[in-house]
């Protein structure tokens, strides 16, 4: 089969830094697959190349049968692939609820009354209908990162990305926001997941990939990675991270 | 499923809104109060020559207010088009914004205002007559049109300096945020930078204006009959500059503090829940 996400040959610098050195993945639909590495690894680089939040220099990534190249194609590939951040990024002026509308109605064109119905279900999904009236800073970084996830999933999207979604979180945070991307990867939704967190990674994971220095490194089932790396950067990186 | 979480409002918001309100006539009021309480004492308790002097200034009052309005009305939108021009990634857009900012900046409003009133229109007529374009030639411009040209020419290279303050001050996730939901440049600045820009750009936008106001005495210089032109005229005929000059800057004064309450107000309009 066809993978929905395609990459290949992917290079690309900063000023004098190369960032990526020719990287290639390519991940499967509904396959969900964390990378872990040591930050500056170009983990998070790699997945906002496929949206083209970075620009990339050589190589070509292909999203859905879409190659990202055209200003046209790059807008088709974002409307399909939805993506979560560190810092959540909700718009501070919108309401919860206008927060997950917004882009339904000027992007996808729904009307109002559609897209209030998708976004209040999403809201019910991700456990907090009760807020759609608060703006994002009334709202707990836990409750923020799950808006986020409800504004990218009222998209439609066949895609989520995920970068470090967990990390900006307090400890008692954290769970709420995994209990929602465990429960979306059950559903079968196509994830690449840029996370430390080795718990959702073993529960949900079909593939795990350990990114170094611009390259990848090592790739496997989470399983097999976490427990028997086969590479010395992977074992080297572990033993720092699972301490 | 129900949609109806959303009756109950929280009570931070409904509270912000009370208080706003309440606000709205805020105790600064009671300074344009007084300013026009002791113009009008003036003109009531001594009306020679207060009141001759205003009736004689009233129409340009009236001149300044609407060179200001026009004015910083094109300077809203114009400012805007440069201070985006000046963020453009194209090299030559910025380019010819940057070189723009900077000439305007390096000369004073005055000698602009009065460039636009006698040389520009003095270069028109010799390019008609070495061209012999006889519009060219009889060209006689209005003179409060090329006020307004030369305040709203000045004025936007330092508001296009606000905006583009303003705009950089929103952090780059937001607009990567919207971008990677699907939204266009256009849609991502009209819909979620400039709202929140907006709220950091009004009390520097605040100064300009009343600043653009406070300026509008210099056209005076190129004949425009205005509130500060007026006032020299009636000086000269009556010799009375202290009585003159006191009413002048009375009535600049209201229409400051009047500007700044507008200000004050849109501000207050702006906020929202952080």
């Amino acid at each position: 089969m066809e993978p929905i996400i395609k990459i290949q040959g992917v290079h690309k610098y900063f000023g004098t830094l190369e960032a990526l050195k020719g990287v290639n993945l390519e991940v499967q639909k509904g396959e969900v697959v964390v990378i872990i590495g040591p930050s500056g690894s170009g983990k998070s680089t790699m997945l906002r190349c496929i949206n083209r939040l970075e620009e990339f220099d050589e190589g070509s990534i292909i999203v859905d049968g879409i190659p990202l190249d055209t200003a046209e194609n790059i807008n088709a590939v974002r409307t399909e692939v939805g993506m979560v951040f560190q810092q959540f990024n909700l718009f501070p002026h919108l309401s919860v609820l206008e927060n997950v509308l917004l882009a339904q109605q000027i992007v996808r064109k729904r009307d109002r009354a559609e897209a209030e119905k998708v976004g209040m279900a999403l809201l019910n999904k991700v456990g907090i209908p009760e807020k759609a009236k608060y703006f994002p800073g009334q709202l707990s970084g836990g409750q923020q990162q799950r808006v986020a996830i409800a504004r990218a999933l009222a998209m439609n999207p066949k895609i989520m990305l995920f970068d470090e979604p967990t990390s900006a979180l307090d400890p008692e945070m954290i769970q709420e926001v995994l209990d929602v991307m465990v429960a979306l990867a059950r559903e079968g939704m196509t994830m690449v997941v840029v996370s430390h967190e080795m718990g959702f990674a073993r529960a949900c994971a079909h593939r795990a990939i350990l990114m170094d220095a611009g390259q990848i490194i090592e790739e496997a089932s989470p399983d097999v990675l976490f427990s028997h790396p086969t590479h010395e950067r992977t074992k080297a990186f572990l033993s720092k991270v699972l301490h | 499923m129900s949609i109806n979480p959303l009756s109950a409002l929280p009570a931070s918001v409904a509270s912000a809104a009370r208080t706003a309100k309440n606000e709205r006539f805020d105790r600064w009021w009671i300074m344009v109060a007084a300013v026009v309480a002791l113009v009008l004492l003036l003109i009531t308790l001594k009306p020679d020559p207060y009141k001759n002097l205003f009736l004689f200034v009233r129409d340009g009052v009236w001149r300044t207010t609407y060179i200001t309005i026009i004015s910083f009305v094109l300077v809203i939108v114009f400012g805007l088009f440069v201070g985006l021009a000046r963020l453009s990634k194209h090299k030559a857009i910025r380019g010819v914004a940057t070189v723009y900012v900077e000439i305007i900046r390096g000369i004073p409003m005055m000698v602009q205002i009065i460039y636009w009133a006698f040389a520009l229109p003095a270069i028109i007529q010799e390019m008609g007559s070495a061209w012999n374009i006889p519009s060219f030639m009889e060209y006689r411009p209005d003179g409060i049109v090329m006020a307004i040209f030369g305040l709203t020419f000045g004025y936007s290279a330092y508001m296009s300096e606000v905006y583009r303050a303003g705009i950089q001050s929103i952090s780059k996730g937001q607009m990567e945020a919207a971008r990677s939901l699907g939204m266009t440049y256009v849609q991502a600045m009209r819909y979620i930078i400039v709202p929140q820009a907006v709220r950091v750009i009004l009390p520097p936008m605040g100064n300009e204006l009343i600043t653009l106001l406070k300026d509008t005495a210099l056209v005076s210089a190129v004949a425009i009959p205005e509130l500060t032109r007026r006032g020299r005229e009636f000086s000269s005929a009556n010799f009375n500059p202290i009585e003159t000059w006191t009413m002048v800057a009375l009535l600049y004064l209201v229409m400051t503090l009047l500007a700044t309450r507008l200000v004050a107000y849109l501000e207050k309009m702006a906020r929202y829940e952080r």
